[in-house]
């Protein structure tokens, strides 16, 4: 689902994002990629939704080369990725529908299908009551989840959410993760970028570390770490 | 256009027209700017429009008169004959043949100095009007020149220094009117681009989550080009507006004054082409200005 060559992200003022990172997720993993604020988590996620280019390096996704892909092409490839944040990014004047429905409106789905989809999807993330509602009236979680409903109600074979239980309290995180677990058991392919120690202890998926914006060796117990060598890793 | 496209067209127009309708304040801005700055222009092309008319008509009373050696009554064959040559020359509208006796005539009491003598020496003319494309200094003495040539013809005269004048006045009003225009244009251009990019900077987190879930560049850019369009148009319309309430008001109080500037011409409003015109100029600097600032948007979002 995502290789990545030899990847260099630097930035203007020569400093570095990324430095040769070599990572190859098969279609339907769980990676957890971890390390501490600053060690390049999010700059990596960036990459593979194509918000940046790579200074060096190659990178596929879903059998794209998006480093080679012109920004025309883009869209296409992003249709077929959910992102979530950690600040949800929705729209505050927008209802519940709305900020769901966008996903679909985009990609072109008939009025009926999508409100068909989204009614279906809040359902099944427990936000059928608050459909109507706009943003502001949510709790966290709530609004974490409509992040999350927008990011699956286009069924995307891909799942990137970058510390999405960042701002949220522990029970309402677990819960969160609760339902990226369960698009994943949907056969979604799930990156999740954290810092949260409680997560990766609770949730024992494969993890991959970056530290200073260069892949480490994985850490937690080694039945779920993932040693560089199967990730086809090579160290500088 | 398949169905998946025209869906995505009518939801780039859903979220466009409702981001307008979230911020009117933005909305409203731009259109009474607009507005302002095409009511200006407006106003001096309505101003342009009837000094083109005072100038028109001052251009249609040019004449060139050719003289003849013929001293015959207006129905003689050979006085028809030359004013047929005269017509299929290049360049010549109208001619008119005036007779010696007729010329007499139009002397009136003058003609007295006249009396006693055995024939009348007064020349034959024919006076000719050329058309409005034909009113340049050049032209016209390339014109005189091979009316010259022509048998029976003596002399040709046409005014040389009050056309020379005629067309100097053409000519500046034409450069100021395109230098004003252009400039007023540009100005307006800018303020259109710079609402559009204040539009674009309160919609930046719409256009994030759009570009986040797929949204192509024609997507994020359409809605802005229709609101533009639509904020030109609305600003023309009310230019117009105001415009005109400005015109009927302003008749009365201007009067004899007027008059005397245009000559004894009625001022003249703008007719439903130039103020279709005016409406069309106001879309297209909407459009344009939108265009304009989208240029650099940046696609990766």
């Amino acid at each position: 689902m995502i290789q990545m060559y030899h990847v260099d992200l630097r930035y203007a003022g020569g400093t570095y994002g990324l430095r040769d990172v070599s990572l190859v997720l098969e279609k339907g993993d769980f990676v957890f990629l971890t390390g501490a604020s600053g060690a390049g988590k999010t700059s990596l996620l960036r990459l593979l939704f194509g918000a940046q280019k790579p200074s060096a390096g190659q990178i596929l996704v879903a059998g794209r080369n998006i480093t080679r892909l012109p920004a025309t092409q883009l869209p296409h490839l992003r249709r077929q990725i959910g992102v979530i944040f950690q600040d949800f990014k929705l729209l505050p004047e927008r209802s519940v529908f709305e900020n769901v429905a966008i996903a679909l409106e985009i990609a072109g789905v008939s009025r009926s299908e999508i409100r068909t989809r989204v009614w279906s999807m809040l359902k099944r993330l427990g936000l059928g009551h608050r459909i109507d509602h706009k943003p502001r009236m949510l709790s966290g979680g709530e609004q974490q989840r409509v992040a999350i409903a927008r990011a699956l109600v286009n069924d995307p074979p891909l799942l990137l959410a970058d510390e999405p239980t960042g701002n949220l309290d522990p029970a309402l995180a677990l819960d969160i993760m609760d339902i990226i677990a369960d698009a994943h058991a949907r056969g979604t392919t799930v990156v999740v970028a954290t810092h949260d120690p409680a997560l990766l202890e609770r949730y024992r998926h494969r993890r991959v570390v970056l530290d200073g914006g260069r892949l480490l060796s994985a850490t937690g117990p080694d039945e779920y770490s993932t040693p560089l060598r199967q990730l086809g890793v090579t160290r500088a | 256009m398949d169905v998946r496209m025209s869906r995505r067209i009518r939801a780039a127009l859903r979220a466009g027209a409702r981001g307008a309708a979230e911020r009117p304040a933005v909305f409203l801005l731009a259109v009474a700017t607009m507005s302002a700055g095409l009511l200006v222009l407006g106003a001096y092309l309505l101003v342009v429009a009837n000094l083109r008319g005072v100038l028109a008509r001052a251009g249609a009373d040019l004449r060139l008169v050719a003289f003849t050696e013929l001293h015959a009554p207006a129905n003689d064959e050979r006085v028809a004959a030359l004013a047929e040559r005269m017509r299929a020359q290049e360049g010549v509208g109208e001619v008119v043949y005036v007779s010696p006796e007729r010329l007499r005539a139009d002397l009136g009491s003058d003609a007295g100095v006249l009396e006693g003598l055995e024939r009348n020496p007064l020349p034959g003319s024919f006076e000719i009007s050329p058309p409005a494309d034909v009113r340049d200094p050049a032209r016209l003495r390339a014109l005189a020149a091979k009316l010259e040539a022509l048998p029976g013809v003596t002399e040709v005269r046409w005014g040389e220094p009050w056309v020379e004048g005629y067309a100097k006045v053409v000519r500046i009003a034409e450069w100021v009117g395109v230098g004003l225009g252009a400039f007023l244009l540009m100005v307006l251009g800018a303020i259109v681009s710079s609402t559009v990019r204040l539009s674009l900077h309160a919609r930046a987190d719409e256009i994030q989550i759009q570009r986040l879930v797929g949204a192509g560049g024609w997507f994020v850019r359409l809605p802005f080009c229709l609101e533009g369009a639509l904020q030109g148009m609305l600003a023309a319309v009310l230019a117009l507006v105001v415009l005109r309430a400005a015109f009927a008001a302003g008749l009365p109080l201007l009067g004899d004054a007027l008059s005397w500037v245009l000559g004894g011409r009625p001022a003249v409003f703008f007719g439903s082409l130039e103020s279709a015109a005016l409406i069309g100029l106001g879309v297209a600097l909407g459009l344009g200005g939108a265009l304009a600032s989208l240029v650099n948007l940046d696609e990766r979002g």
